[in-house]
């Protein structure tokens, strides 16, 4: 099978400004499908509006997505979001409702009912590890068991992408080695994952590929390995590389 | 760190949290001033401009039009607790279209100066008057007794002292033959003190009376001496002598009163205001808490976010409805299930149109610090205004014109109009004026749904659901 028959998004030249300040100036790369791909970069690089673009939250202001190959306007249309789910930075979670009530209410936003709807929850407890306390209210969850239920919410539907933004943050090593194994999982399962991290371990234990990103610009795509000799630093780690890339200069001071 | 160090870091940091949502601040500072404003300017409606008396609204059909009765009309308008209808300036109206109007529950008195009344005068006889009234609008009625006992004795005078005496001994039960008696004594004795009235008038044309204490019975001491008396409204209002013709909807409960069926409706519809603002916020709460995303995520319409929460408010305040009303039937013996048709229709109109605004200050507030002090400034005034604190629809004739508008431009006013027709005029779905009433609360809900939609649109969807 040939690269292009394996792509499953591509972003081309894409363009996001708030007012003004541009966000995403140009940002061009493609996701394989089956790959775990790395979107890379320091505070303020783009990296998250890129994301925020995909998921269909903020309307593109230059460029072209496509997935699978066809158009894709997920900000204008509700099958086009149907076809990514998000994990998104904020634990976006009803703590007054149990996991298995939160789960239930996102799957009939996606689209879901009756067995499928029961299955997905059933998948979505087990991915979270929270099958025991799936009555409980999440209000009274760990932040590490809130993050697992995050993600099983942006998968709820199964969609064939999806987007995941920080999902490790603030959580301990029990958790973090918990989401992995989930992704993991997932990834095992055939699922396409864009995953966004400020821990470049994290990206080198998961991702084939990598796009770093720096003033909303593509620095540089493709396999850490690969892109490590091509800037010179031949079996240098990701975080050498993209020290090397983005310089030590601090973006939110 | 010791307390108080502590404790200035801690009122510092939130009195920078607080100012810095300025339109926020703003509006909590706004609030009391607005209140104060608009309850000051009520309370000076209700108690007129000196904190006397409160007025009422008498319309007067002259129909005997002599001399007489035109200084009698004008003693009315002299009154202090009487508003007479139409203006002095205005066209006359004429019997027929006061039965309408009373008919039709939009006044509530019309006095007619039946003819023969200047020849009544003329014999010194006291005219009989005819007041058509709602009788069960006690607190009017008191205020007009003691506005047509003032007007009397100003436009009949000295003169009526003992056909006035005369008729307050017969109220009294005195027999015939007592009677005549006490104002033989009477008579005597006024004029002792018309003969007193005389010399003082005399002595002060000589310019002799400056300077000196005012006995009672000057003019002002008269006017002032009178005040006690017409605490007494119903035994006054008896002197005068009034026969009545009642118009009052047969369906209407015995035991209701206007303002116990008014403070119900809008002691109801505010509350339901507050109960629902509650409700339209928590799309607020969802973009601060940061679930918005997610929901925006959804393959669904974006639009059902708005609907959705639409419903939920709707649902919650049926509740609040149901609940108020079965409360206002069971202790105050509010008949709201009268025509439980009408009743549905006008509390899903007026549910619809609460809903609305709950959800345009939602969509155009950027944080709930914003939409609490703009809805509770908001409910608060329209509450004021509308009359469900204080019954502002009794002075309506009395309001300026923009005051006028401005009720007219609230919801609690219309919805208020809308349950009254319900409880108090025993109106159903067939009445002009209840469809009219509904018709603007379905307008206001239409025009105020397409500006929440847009501005959700602009302000939560183009905005990725961040504030």
């Amino acid at each position: 099978m040939s690269e292009a028959a394996e792509e499953l998004l591509a972003v081309d030249a894409l363009e996001f400004r708030y007012g003004e300040r541009v966000a995403v100036a140009g940002a061009t790369f493609s996701i394989r499908r089956g790959e775990c791909f790395g979107l890379l970069g320091p505070n303020g690089a783009g990296k998250s509006t890129t994301i925020r673009c995909i998921a269909g939250l903020a309307p593109p202001h230059g460029g072209a997505l496509r997935f699978s190959g066809g158009p894709f306007f997920p900000f204008e249309r509700g099958d086009d979001r149907r076809r990514a789910g998000t994990v998104p930075q904020e634990l976006a979670l009803y703590g007054e409702l149990t996991a298995r009530e939160n789960l239930a209410f996102f799957g009939r936003m996606s689209g879901l009912a009756g067995a499928p709807l029961r299955d997905a929850i059933a998948r979505g407890l087990a991915l979270a590890g929270l099958a025991d306390r799936a009555d409980d209210r999440v209000k009274s969850f760990s932040g590490g068991m809130k993050r697992r239920l995050n993600l099983a919410a942006g998968d709820l539907h199964d969609p064939e992408l999806l987007l995941l933004d920080e999902p490790t943050a603030g959580v301990d090593p029990q958790s973090r080695n918990h989401l992995f194994e989930s992704l993991g999982a997932l990834k095992a399962a055939g699922k396409t994952l864009l995953y966004t991290t400020h821990y470049m371990e994290e990206a080198q234990r998961l991702c084939e590929r990598v796009a770093i990103m720096d003033d909303g610009r593509v620095l540089a795509v493709g396999k850490p390995a690969e892109l490590a000799t091509a800037a010179g630093l031949p079996g240098a780690d990701l975080e050498a590389l993209f020290l090397h890339l983005t310089g030590k200069r601090l973006r939110d001071a | 760190m010791k307390t108080l160090p502590a404790a200035l870091a801690i009122a510092a940091k939130d009195l920078r949290l607080f100012f810095r949502d300025r339109t926020g601040m703003a509006l909590g500072f706004l609030l009391p001033l607005v209140l104060v404003g608009v309850f000051g300017f009520v309370m000076k409606i209700a108690n007129g401009p000196t904190g006397g008396y409160s007025r009422a609204s008498l319309w007067v059909v002259d129909l005997d039009r002599s001399e007489a009765s035109r200084r009698f009309v004008a003693a009315l308008r002299e009154a202090e607790t009487i508003d007479v209808r139409p203006a002095a300036d205005a066209p006359p109206v004429d019997e027929a279209s006061v039965r309408r109007e009373l008919e039709d529950g939009e006044i509530h008195h019309a006095l007619l100066v039946p003819s023969g009344f200047g020849a009544a005068i003329e014999k010194k006889e006291l005219p009989q008057l005819r007041m058509l009234r709602d009788p069960d609008r006690a607190m009017e009625e008191q205020l007009i007794s003691i506005g047509l006992m003032q007007a009397a004795i100003g436009a009949l005078g000295p003169d009526f002292s003992e056909a006035f005496t005369t008729r307050m001994l017969e109220q009294a039960g005195l027999p015939k033959e007592w009677r005549e008696r006490t104002t033989a004594l009477t008579r005597v004795f006024a004029g002792g003190v018309r003969a007193l009235f005389e010399e003082k008038e005399v002595a002060e044309q000589k310019g002799d009376a400056a300077g000196g204490a005012t006995p009672a019975g000057t003019k002002d001491g008269a006017k002032d001496g009178a005040k006690p008396a017409f605490s007494m409204g119903d035994f006054l209002g008896q002197l005068v002598p009034v026969t009545h013709e009642e118009f009052r909807p047969p369906a209407r409960p015995k035991q209701l009163s206007w303002t116990l069926a008014h403070t119900v409706s809008g002691i109801g519809v505010m509350m339901l205001m507050f109960g629902l603002m509650a409700c339209a916020t928590q799309l607020l709460r969802e973009r601060e808490e940061g679930v918005l995303p997610r929901l925006l995520l959804s393959p669904a319409d974006r639009g059902a976010i708005l609907w959705g929460k639409y419903l939920f408010a709707l649902v919650i305040g049926a509740l609040q409805l149901a609940l108020l009303f079965a409360f206002g039937a069971v202790v105050f013996q509010v008949e709201v299930l009268r025509d439980p048709a009408a009743f549905l229709v006008v509390s899903a109109v007026v549910l619809l149109a609460v809903t609305a605004f709950g959800m345009l200050i939602a969509a155009w507030a950027r944080t709930s610090k914003q939409a609490e002090g703009l809805s509770t400034l908001l409910i608060l005034v329209m509450s004021a205004l509308g009359g469900a604190w204080f019954p502002l629809q009794l002075f309506k004739d009395r309001l300026p014109a923009p005051v006028t508008w401005l009720m007219k431009a609230t919801l609690t006013d219309w919805a208020i109009r809308s349950y009254q027709a319900l409880f108090w005029d025993a109106k159903g779905l067939g009445d002009r004026s209840l469809l009219t009433n509904l018709a603007v609360l379905l307008g206001f809900t239409v025009a105020a749904t397409a500006l929440a939609r847009r501005l959700f649109q602009k302000r939560y969807v183009e905005t990725s659901g961040a504030p």
